[in-house]
């Protein structure tokens, strides 16, 4: 099985090239997934360097450019690639070494869209309780893994990272937005009511394209603009 | 909602202009399959009638303000250095403008017909 991989070492290198590997087809088993054969890359080249940590497509490590798509290389089978197996680091994010990318800014943008409840009201001696119908409005928010895959796939955000929040962010921002038990959402709304934060998005739909929890940003994003405009009017 | 034309002021006004933009070019050309073969003569004073002519003149209102948004969007995705996103917004402007005044001309022209 052959591969052609990103490699840069910043510390060697002084410019990025595609490197050849070739896995023995005895080494490939059936059902294999693409970070298994990574591991096995790393054993013949052990600078190779990823992320990855739990290999079953929950920590969100492993995400990588894939024959030109993003995704997380634990939960990709090996049969469904085309060889050579094309892998480079996210695009539009700056390169550390090999495909480990600085997601820095993608971080960044995550606080702003602050992923969590505010309530001003004192601590209530239970649980705060929220009904069934308002839980499930946060179905297909609430899953994310923050791995990057869409962000990373996103036009607007490669043009404007440090401005538009980016897809991951903005499903975030859905997530809190809303969720019934959130007092901010006035402020929520008005924040994300400008030129860069949220309208850079042109429903290009590579973030629903990507996401390897099958989680839906654009409707995400639309369910935030319908929101704004309830309040405006 | 932030002052009209940024943010969701921006993003309503160019889908409400899209509509009527949509529904206009529609209705023309309706007009123009169904009305059994016109001539020029009778196109024109069809044209002329104050209610078209009123549709004519939102239609180029909405016009503008729909390419002022859209293009508006593009540089702001594409052209990041200030001097020279303000140059093409200013050579956006006034090709806009040129196309308002010129189209204001005709419609001026059109409802002197009246007289």
């Amino acid at each position: 099985m052959r591969f052609s991989i990103y490699r840069f070492n910043p510390e060697t290198d002084t410019e990025p090239y595609m490197q050849d590997f070739e896995l023995p087809d005895s080494q490939v088993e059936p059902g294999m997934m693409l970070l298994e054969a990574l591991l096995r890359l790393k054993r013949q080249d052990e600078t190779l360097s990823f992320r990855r940590s739990c290999g079953e497509g929950v920590c969100g490590s492993d995400g990588m450019n894939i024959n030109g798509t993003n995704g997380l290389a634990c939960v990709t089978p090996l049969a469904s690639l085309k060889q050579p197996i094309t892998l480079r680091p996210f695009p539009g994010m700056p390169v550390i070494r090999d495909l480990i990318v600085d997601m820095g800014n993608f971080y960044n943008q995550y606080r702003k869209a602050k992923p969590y409840l505010v309530i001003n009201d004192p601590v209530p001696e239970v649980e705060r309780k929220q009904s069934p119908q308002d839980r499930e409005k946060l179905d297909g928010l609430y899953e994310c893994i923050l791995c990057g895959c869409c962000s990373a796939s996103c036009p607007s955000y490669w043009w404007n990272p440090d401005k538009f929040l980016g897809p991951a962010a903005l499903l975030q921002s859905a997530r809190f937005i809303l969720d019934s038990r959130d007092q901010a959402t006035s402020e929520r709304l008005e924040q994300l009511d400008d030129a860069y934060k949220l309208y850079r998005c042109h429903t290009i739909m590579n973030c629903v394209q990507v996401c390897p929890k099958g989680l839906n940003p654009t409707k995400a994003i639309g369910e935030i603009k319908k929101q704004m405009l309830k309040r405006s009017l | 909602m932030r002052g009209g034309m940024s943010g969701m002021g921006a993003w309503l006004w160019q889908r409400l202009t899209a509509l009527y933009l949509g529904a206009y070019i529609l209705v023309l050309l309706l007009a123009l399959v169904f009305s059994g073969g016109p001539s020029a003569g009778a196109w024109q004073g069809w044209m002329t009638h104050p209610g078209v002519l009123l549709a004519s003149a939102l239609f180029l209102g909405a016009w503008l303000m729909h390419a002022w948004i859209g293009l508006r969007d593009v540089v702001v995705d594409y052209v990041h250095p200030f001097g020279a996103r303000v140059t093409v917004l200013a050579a956006v402007a006034l090709f806009l403008l040129t196309c308002g005044i010129w189209g204001t001309y005709i419609l001026i022209q059109a409802a002197s017909s009246w007289a």
